[in-house]
């Protein structure tokens, strides 16, 4: 099963910029990216990102246990734009070092209990989870109609200069 | 690195990964798409999508590079021979060709990481176009023509960076209403176009150079968007003026991503 993220450079860095903002109380920020989906033959799929919903300040909760803790209102928010732009939602957030980041197990805990909340409004399509670094990034996407998430095969920023990560399949999500 | 790509090491220390990775898909296996084709299997490039729907004849030896006389006689298909060079520079290149014109498999083209076109009607490159930004796939168009004038003949072509996000052909003023609908009225009536083993290779050349570029580390000029106008009378190629104009302008034809993936996405079992 092969899955390819793409997001365009412009994208990307209105991404980093917003992740890389300090917020009031959390260590962290978080948000959404909305993406599109197209089949890879054999099997497969490639994921386009489309656009970038932040969180709001206002919808973080008081956790410090935890770099950024979403609250109930920044998961409805983001369900709505699944609902009405009928897209793919993938949180992302970013680990501030350089080299391939990997999700800790927070991430995959907290990860694995929200995304099925995206099939209720958009059961056909898939959803997931990014980890960006300084200078690469990882992901996971859940499908449908399978348990496990799929590690991303690939992930290209599409601008000048072309830049791709390959995924590390052997990786256990 | 290979020991074959050593002379290109300059490229950056991870070139040959790189461009080991890449997929690259060529539209047109014919005078530009087949030089394409050997030079990227020479640079490194270990993946191709060749579509091209037709079969070498005669009138093509002036300039399809790979194609021999015996080809002629046994009919062979275009992609068959860029297939052929390819694997006989790099045996372990995987190379998928497609016999048919590409409309009838753009769902092949998801997987890729860039496409050539070198085709030879404006509304293929429109339409080509189209389905590269629906996959935010940065498309490279190369294209020549003759004209006559009044001291002879005028050889003239271009090289074209269309970036997802960025401006597009249509921006850069080469794809016009009144060129697709001219084409349009004269559909059928066009006989063979005018080609040349040179100009083709100029501008195949020129595209690798700028695909490289775009993938590869070996300088920090990137171009997001590239013009190049060829003036085959005096072998030069130069960066468009319309492209110094239009530099900071926003493509206002593909609006924000608003397209993309597969209008109807169903994953097989629903």
């Amino acid at each position: 099963m092969m899955v390819a993220f793409k997001i365009p450079e412009g994208l990307l860095g209105r991404v980093c910029e917003d992740l890389n903002r300090p917020h009031p109380f959390a260590a962290e920020r978080v948000g959404f990216l909305s993406c599109r989906v197209g089949a890879l033959k054999p099997s497969g799929w490639v994921v386009l990102a489309h656009d970038f919903h932040p969180v709001a300040d206002s919808d973080y909760l008081r956790d410090h246990s935890v770099g950024a803790m979403m609250g109930p209102a920044a998961i409805r928010k983001a369900l709505q734009v699944a609902l009405s732009s009928e897209v793919g939602m993938f949180h992302v957030h970013i680990h501030g070092h350089r080299g391939k980041p990997w999700f800790s197990g927070v991430d995959l805990h907290e990860t694995a209990k929200f995304v099925p909340d995206f099939w209720h409004v958009r059961p056909h399509l898939v959803h997931g989870a990014i980890v960006l670094s300084l200078d690469s990034a990882a992901g996971l996407c859940w499908h449908p109609q399978s348990p496990k998430p799929v590690v991303f095969s690939r992930f290209s920023v599409v601008g000048a200069p072309m830049r791709a990560w390959r995924g590390e399949n052997e990786r256990e999500a | 690195m290979k020991e074959r790509l050593k002379r290109q090491s300059f490229l950056g220390p991870q070139s040959d990964q790189i461009l080991n990775d890449c997929v690259v898909a060529i539209v047109g296996l014919g005078g530009g798409g087949s030089h394409i084709a050997q030079q990227s299997a020479h640079l490194g490039v270990s993946d191709f999508l060749l579509f091209d729907p037709d079969r070498v004849e005669d009138t093509n030896l002036n300039r399809l590079i790979g194609a021999t006389a015996e080809d002629v006689i046994a009919g062979t298909l275009k992609t068959s021979i860029a297939s052929r060079l390819i694997k006989g520079i790099n045996p372990e290149a995987a190379v998928d060709c497609i016999h048919g014109i590409w409309q009838e498999h753009h769902g092949l083209l998801r997987r890729c990481d860039i496409v050539f076109g070198c085709l030879d009607s404006y509304r293929d490159r429109y339409e080509l176009e189209v389905a590269a930004r629906r996959y935010l796939l940065p498309y490279l168009d190369i294209g020549m023509d003759v004209h006559e004038g009044d001291d002879g003949f005028c050889v003239s072509g271009q090289v074209i960076l269309s970036m997802p996000g960025h401006l597009c052909m249509r921006c850069l003023g080469f794809l016009r209403e009144e060129l697709l609908a001219k084409e349009a009225e004269n559909y059928g009536a066009a006989g063979g176009r005018p080609q040349v083993v040179w100009a083709n290779g100029a501008l195949a050349s020129a595209a690798v150079a700028v695909f490289t570029q775009l993938f590869t580390p070996w300088h920090k000029a990137h171009a997001a968007t590239v013009y190049l106008e060829y003036d085959g009378n005096t072998q030069c190629l130069a960066s468009s003026n319309r492209l110094a104009y239009m530099r900071d302008k926003q493509c206002p034809h593909f609006v924000e991503f608003r397209d993309l993936g597969d209008p109807f996405w169903i994953p097989e079992g629903f």
